[in-house]
C-alpha cells in the first residue's frame, strides 16, 4: 500500500521534474490571475488593499487547481497510462491517495509562488503576516486537490468534461473559499494565528471530509470499462 | 394498472390539497401586521424549501444504495429526485426574492440561508449537467451517485461556513428563545396545509418522473437483449 503510493507519487514527480509542464503552467496562470485582478480592482493600500489581495490569492488558487487537476488526469490518458494503472493490482484508494499527493505538491508549489507574487503586486511586506497565510493556503490547496482529483476522474471520462469540472468543483469548494479568504484577510491585517482558529477549523473539517470521501468513492470513479 | 390508479388518485389528492392551500392563503389567514400582504408568499416559500431539501437528501440516499447494491432502480430514483429538487430549489430562490424586495429592499442579499440555498441550487445544476453529458449509461449512473453523495457531504460544511460568514434571515420557526414567529393559529394551520399540499405534489411529480425513467431503463434493457438476439441469429 505504502510502496504503491510512493511509486505512483514518484512517477508523477519524476515526470514533472523532467518536463516541468504542470507547475510552470500553474505558476503562469496564478501570475495572470493576479495581474488581471490588480487591473480589475486597482487596489490601494490599507484594509481594502489587503482584502483584495487575499481574495485574489484564492481566485488564483481555484483557477490553478482546476488546471492542475485536469492536467494530471489528462497526462494519464495521453498514452493510455491510466489503463496500465487500473490494470495493475494497485488498490484504487492508494491510487487516489497518490494522485492527490502529487496534485497537492504541485498546487503547494504554485501557491508559494502566488503568495510571493501577491506581496509584490499588491505592495505588501514580506513579514510575519505573510507567514501566517501559509496554514490557510496549504489547507485550501489540500482541500481543492482532494476535490478536484475525485471530480477530474469523472470529468475526464465524460464528453465535454472540461466544462463539467468547474461547474461541480467551484460550488463544492465554496465553504473552503469563504474560510480561506477570511483567514487570509485577517492574517494580512495582522491578526495572530489564534484569531484565525475558527476559519482554520472550517478548512480542516473540509479537508478531512473531502479526503475521506475521495478515498472511499474513488473506486467507483476509476473503473476500467 | 394498479400503479396507474395510484398515480391518478395522487393527482386528485394534490389538486384538492392545492385548492385548499390557496383558499387558506388568500382567504382564511390574516394579513401579517408588520409585513403586510407580501408575507403570504411565505406559505409557498417554506414548503418549496422543504421539498427541495427532502429531494436532495433522497439523491444522496439513493446514491449510496446504488453504489452499494448496483440496482438501476436506485439511480432512477436519485435522478428523478434531483430533477424535482432543482426545480423546487429554483422556486425557493424566486419566491424568496419576491418577498425580499419589499421587505429588505433588495432582491438578493448574501445572507447565510440565501447563500446556502443558492450553492445547493448550483451544486444540483452541476449534477444535472453531468447526467445529461454522461448520457444514460451505467457509468453516468455511477458518476451521478458519487456526485450526489459528495454534494450531500458538502451541505453541512456549507451551512456552517456561511453562517459564520453572515446571517440576517428572519428566524421563523427556528428561534430557540420564545415564540416561533407565527402568532395566529390560522397561520400555523395554513402553513401545515401548504406543507401537506407541497409534499403531495412532490411525491406525485417524483412518481411520474420515476415511472418514466423506469420505462426508459426497461426499454434500454430490451433494446440490448434484442441486439444480442439478432447477433446470435446471424449465420
Amino acid at each position: 500500500m505504502i510502496a504503491a503510493f510512493t511509486a505512483v507519487v514518484r512517477k508523477d514527480l519524476m515526470l514533472e521534474a523532467r518536463g516541468g509542464q504542470s507547475t510552470t503552467a500553474l505558476v503562469a496562470l496564478s501570475l495572470l490571475v493576479l495581474v488581471v485582478l490588480v487591473f480589475a480592482f486597482d487596489p490601494g493600500g490599507g484594509e481594502q488593499g489587503r482584502a483584495a489581495a487575499a481574495g485574489a490569492l484564492w481566485v488564483a488558487l481555484v483557477f490553478s487547481g482546476m488546471l492542475g487537476a485536469t492536467r494530471a488526469i489528462a497526462a494519464e490518458h495521453e498514452n493510455g497510462c491510466i489503463r496500465a494503472l487500473l490494470l495493475s493490482p494497485l488498490d484504487r484508494a492508494a491510487l487516489y491517495a497518490a494522485k492527490l499527493g502529487a496534485a497537492f505538491i504541485f498546487m503547494a508549489l504554485a501557491e508559494a509562488a502566488a503568495i510571493v507574487l501577491m506581496v509584490l503586486f499588491f505592495n505588501l511586506q514580506f513579514d510575519v503576516r505573510t507567514m501566517r497565510l501559509v496554514p490557510a493556503v496549504m489547507l485550501g490547496a489540500l482541500g481543492f486537490a482532494a476535490l478536484a482529483t475525485l471530480l477530474a476522474g469523472i470529468s475526464s471520462r465524460v464528453r465535454g468534461g472540461d466544462l463539467i469540472l468547474p461547474l461541480l468543483a467551484v460550488p463544492m469548494f465554496v465553504p473552503a473559499l469563504i474560510a480561506g479568504v477570511k483567514a487570509s484577510a485577517m492574517a494580512l491585517g495582522g491578526a495572530p494565528l489564534a484569531e484565525l482558529a475558527t476559519w482554520i477549523k472550517v478548512l480542516v473539517a473540509f479537508d478531512v471530509m473531502f479526503v475521506a470521501a475521495g478515498y472511499l468513492l474513488f473506486e467507483y470513479v476509476a473503473l476500467e470499462e | 394498472m394498479n400503479g396507474r390508479a395510484i398515480r391518478i388518485g395522487l393527482g386528485v389528492l394534490v389538486l384538492a390539497l392545492m385548492l385548499a392551500a390557496l383558499y387558506m392563503v388568500f382567504v382564511v389567514v390574516p394579513t401579517e401586521a408588520d409585513q403586510g400582504i407580501v408575507q403570504r408568499i411565505f406559505y409557498f416559500h417554506v414548503p418549496c424549501a422543504w421539498v427541495a431539501f427532502a429531494s436532495f437528501a433522497l439523491v444522496a440516499v439513493a446514491g449510496i444504495f446504488y453504489l452499494w447494491l448496483g440496482d438501476q432502480v436506485w439511480d432512477d430514483m436519485g435522478y428523478a429526485a434531483a430533477e424535482v429538487g432543482t426545480i423546487f430549489c429554483g422556486l425557493v430562490l424566486i419566491t424568496g426574492s419576491i418577498w425580499a424586495k419589499p421587505i429588505w429592499g433588495a432582491w438578493w442579499t448574501w445572507d447565510s440561508r440565501l447563500t446556502t440555498t443558492l450553492i445547493l441550487f448550483l451544486l444540483y445544476c452541476g449534477y444535472l449537467m453531468l447526467r445529461s453529458m454522461a448520457g444514460d449509461s451505467e457509468q453516468g449512473a455511477r458518476f451521478g451517485a458519487v456526485v450526489g453523495i459528495v454534494a450531500a457531504i458538502d451541505v453541512p460544511i456549507v451551512i456552517v461556513s456561511v453562517r459564520l460568514w453572515r446571517t440576517i434571515h428572519p428566524a421563523v420557526l427556528v428561534t430557540r428563545q420564545g415564540g416561533h414567529g407565527l402568532e395566529d393559529p390560522r397561520m400555523v394551520a395554513t402553513l401545515l396545509v401548504a406543507l401537506a399540499a407541497f409534499t403531495a405534489l412532490f411525491i406525485w411529480i417524483l412518481c411520474l418522473r420515476f415511472v418514466t425513467l423506469r420505462m426508459r431503463t426497461r426499454l434500454r434493457t430490451l433494446a440490448g437483449s434484442l441486439a444480442m438476439a439478432e447477433l446470435a441469429d446471424q449465420p
